[in-house]
């Protein structure tokens, strides 16, 4: 009687903890997702118009990216690369992944803010040109000793071009202005 | 107790057996019209019209053709093996794929000796259900009922050489190797030239014309989006088959887009999107749509009717015919589609048929048909 | 005593420190680095340190010897971008540089389309994006020559500055169908793409028709566009024939210039042809005798 008492808390008790684990990685995961904030001007674009459509594309997807370029710094798995990457830029991205693997660093973009402007679109539509103003959190860590830690402000030039269902980022290089 | 599922399961699917059997072929019912079929091997003798014509179709339903071909009056002037030509199909048709789901029969008119029947068809085929509406004269002989099969007409093709020298277009990919601007085949260019979008009885839907614009043929879709007043989408829908899919170049399609049991009231915008993508293709067969008229049927309906004619040295094996109707300021007021269930054999001709809804007959003043084709082992 | 050596041993080292014997880690980044080269990075202090560097496409971990200068291979430099270097011994201490881009060596050179009518006013457009040997973007900017050319003929030639590392142009087509050979050079590098000139529309769409034993047959003039250009063959020239029978209608590709089609039709018949949405002459053809 007791024994079987006890099997039964001990069932509802993991029930509960698994349960608690899900919402817990899933909130984190909505976190992780909401502490990317982006702002992107499309004014300056030229020479050729930002539609409407195109304007909330760009804007999902590159917010979509830098979130799972956090995701992929942070847990060290190249797997959140694949879809908003093409070209060098995934290629570089999965470099650092790896390297971080192999060195047993990781690195943390926390509470990001994108003031984005679009500063040239193709003609055809195919390219984009994005100069975005990054602002982050930035902690690295080594085997869980954080070595570094600063609010960082960076500049990246950004290209993106249409993939078959998205936009995707195919460089993302730092520049000291733009 | 440990065999109780067993048993269970072994007495449903008994069940479910006998089930499926007693009620193959019930397509509805309705007062006053015989349909579906009788209990297998307990089929009710042929004293009746009604009673004759099920047998007939029950047993070429259930492929029983010796009973179906005896059930067949020796005046008709079809030898058994025309006779399961006609229902089987041949040379790769629609009707080769299909299977009679079921039937509803009703009199037109009996005497002493001779009746007249009509009977509406329910196939099953691998492009969804369709329905033939046919007629059938059944005669007394003795004290049984046989239905008189009509002659079955089947193309007589000379044997020829056709040479083929039509256009044909091959696509060649790239490497996966992602050289970004290097190697740049455009999609083709293809424009939507007219968009309509109306209720109807089964909901809103929209529908116009499509042009390929460009120098090669293009694989075409057409998507309509409904958007709310708050900008919102309400639902999305594709084209489907209503749409001649492969267009050659500078070649016309007309497209239809449901939206089952959605109101135009709630709809605020219709975004459309069209895409194509660059496909192999060729330009052979044409096929020439004849004689197109649109008339009332035996049942009342408005159908636009006419011949295809396969102009060249192919078999198509599944044509497709796609039409759309104009009102006298030519603007689309309707597409309808229809698939031919008999193959198109070389330089033949086979009949097709397509609806009208009652509520639009009034409207058309002008119609065309572009004619899509599935061939077996062919892109 | 033992024990109290090791004492004395500690006091004096912390005195040692605070009397500022003791040097801690310290680094100077470099102050810009062009992707592909080395770099050198003076440490001063002494002791054992563990030297990060976490970049674009590298995090690598090391341990170094505080007071020697610590070499950054080509290979950790290759990407542009911002460098972190993090040197931790009793603390961590950091510093940012940047690697630019290396001197231009590809060109990725976006044409569109790849077929275009012809006579069409900016029809061709082009984006020119310059590289580096390792795949960065040039940001400096740079003259692009752009050059467009059917046979002999030069249809444009224009010298376009880079801005944020990019430059485009857009031109017309020109008036006979072929290959238009497009070219961007920066330097001594170029690029090459073809463009396909086709014809437009068809023009002046003239059918005539002959009643034959078996019906009409319909055959277009060669078909060309207002240019003068043959439409291309596979070309769709639809027919359709009204008369006491009913409507008739062909799609019939264009062969060797000509569309050709057979239509059934015992009366006078009414015939015409389309093609796209160009409208052709229409022709009566009697009744069959």
């Amino acid at each position: 009687m007791h024994m079987s008492n006890h099997l039964a808390r001990f069932r509802s008790s993991c029930s509960v903890a698994a349960f608690a684990l899900c919402l817990g990685v899933s909130l984190n995961l909505h976190a992780a997702d909401s502490a990317v904030q982006v702002q992107l001007d499309f004014k300056k674009a030229s020479p050729r118009g930002v539609e409407e459509l195109t304007e909330r594309a760009i804007l999902r997807d590159y917010r979509f990216a830098w979130t799972s370029i956090a995701q992929a710094l942070e847990f060290n798995t190249v797997d959140p690369l694949e879809g908003p990457f093409a070209g060098d830029a995934k290629r570089w991205l999965k470099q650092s992944v790896v390297s971080q693997q192999q060195s047993g660093l990781n690195q943390k973009y926390l509470d990001q803010t994108h003031r984005v402007e679009a500063v040239f679109y193709a003609p055809e539509g195919d390219v984009m040109e994005l100069h975005d103003t990054a602002e982050y959190q930035l902690q690295i860590s080594d085997g869980g000793k954080v070595i570094h830690d600063e609010h960082a402000v960076v500049h990246y030039v950004v290209l993106m071009t249409p993939a078959a269902d998205r936009w995707v980022i195919r460089l993302l290089q730092a520049v000291p202005q733009f | 107790m440990k065999f109780a599922i067993p048993i269970t399961l072994v007495v449903l699917t008994v069940l479910l057996m006998v089930a499926g059997l007693v009620w193959t072929g019930h397509a509805g019912g309705t007062v006053g019209i015989a349909a579906g079929s009788a209990m297998y091997g307990l089929t009710p003798n042929a004293d009746t019209p009604e009673h004759a014509l099920a047998n007939l179709l029950t047993d070429a339903q259930r492929r029983n053709w010796d009973r179906a071909y005896a059930d067949v009056s020796k005046t008709s002037d079809v030898d058994e093996s025309s006779f399961i030509q006609d229902w089987i199909g041949s040379n790769g048709g629609l009707r080769s794929f299909s299977s009679l789901e079921g039937f509803d029969s009703r009199p037109m008119h009996i005497t002493n000796d001779e009746a007249q029947m009509r009977v509406r068809l329910h196939w099953t085929t691998p492009v969804g259900p369709i329905e033939d509406a046919r007629d059938f004269h059944l005669i007394k002989e003795g004290d049984v009922w046989k239905t008189v099969w009509p002659k079955v007409q089947v193309p007589s093709v000379p044997a020829q050489v056709v040479p083929v020298t039509y256009l044909r277009w091959d696509l060649v990919t790239g490497g996966a190797a992602d050289e970004w601007g290097s190697k740049n085949v455009d999609a083709p260019h293809v424009r939507i030239i007219s968009m309509n979008a109306v209720d109807s009885a089964e909901g809103a839907v929209v529908m116009g014309e499509v042009v390929n614009e460009d120098t090669i043929p293009a694989f075409v879709n057409v998507n309509a989006t409904l958007v709310d007043g708050a900008g919102n989408a309400i639902d999305q829908e594709n084209s489907f088959d209503k749409i001649a899919h492969i267009l050659l170049p500078k070649q016309v399609t007309p497209y239809r887009i449901d939206f089952p049991t959605i109101s135009l009231k709630s709809v605020k915008n219709v975004r459309m999107d069209v895409k194509a993508t660059l496909v192999p293709a060729s330009a052979d067969p044409v096929i020439g749509v004849m004689n197109q008229k649109v008339e009332s049927d035996v049942q009342g309906k408005s159908i636009l009717h006419g011949d295809l004619l396969n102009e060249s040295g192919q078999t198509v094996n599944i044509p497709h015919v796609v039409a759309s109707f104009y009102d006298n300021n030519g603007k689309v007021v309707w597409v309808a589609d229809g698939y031919v269930d008999r193959a198109l054999l070389p330089q033949s001709s086979e009949p097709f048929a397509v609806e009208i809804p009652r509520s639009l007959a009034g409207k058309v003043q002008n119609f065309h048909v572009v004619v899509n084709q599935y061939s077996l082992g062919r892109s | 005593m033992q024990r109290f050596l090791q004492v004395c041993a500690r006091v004096s080292l912390g005195v040692a420190c605070l009397a500022g014997f003791c040097y801690a880690q310290d680094f100077q980044a470099p102050a810009a680095v062009s992707a592909g080269d080395e770099a050198d990075i003076p440490t001063t202090g002494s002791g054992k340190a563990t030297f990060y560097l976490v970049g674009p496409g590298v995090s690598r971990k090391s341990e170094v010897n505080l007071g020697e200068s610590i070499h950054l291979p080509a290979q950790d430099t290759k990407i542009a971008g911002d460098y972190l270097a993090i040197v931790c011994s009793s603390t961590c201490r950091s510093g940012g540089f940047y690697v630019s881009a290396a001197k231009p060596a590809t060109l990725t050179f976006l044409v569109h389309p790849s077929r275009v009518p012809v006579a069409q006013s900016d029809a061709v457009s082009g984006v020119l994006l310059p590289f580096d040997q390792f795949h960065n973007l040039i940001l400096h900017p740079l003259t692009v020559n752009f050059q467009l050319a059917t046979g002999n003929a030069s249809l444009l030639s224009r010298q376009v500055p880079t801005q944020n590392g990019t430059a485009w142009f857009r031109a017309l087509s020109g008036k006979s169908a072929g290959l238009l050979q497009v070219i961007a050079a920066v330097d001594d590098l170029s690029a090459r793409r073809a463009v396909q000139q086709v014809a437009s529309d068809p023009c002046n769409l003239r059918i005539t028709g002959q009643r034959t034993k078996t019906g009409i047959i319909v055959q277009t003039e060669p078909v060309r566009d207002c240019a003068g250009n043959p439409v291309p063959d596979g070309t769709i020239v639809t027919f359709t024939a009204t008369g006491a029978n009913g409507k008739s209608s062909v799609d019939a590709p264009i062969k060797r210039g000509v569309a050709q089609a057979q239509m059934l039709a015992s009366g006078a018949t009414s015939i015409s042809a389309a093609s796209g949405v160009v409208m052709g002459n229409e022709v009566r053809v009697g009744a069959q005798q």
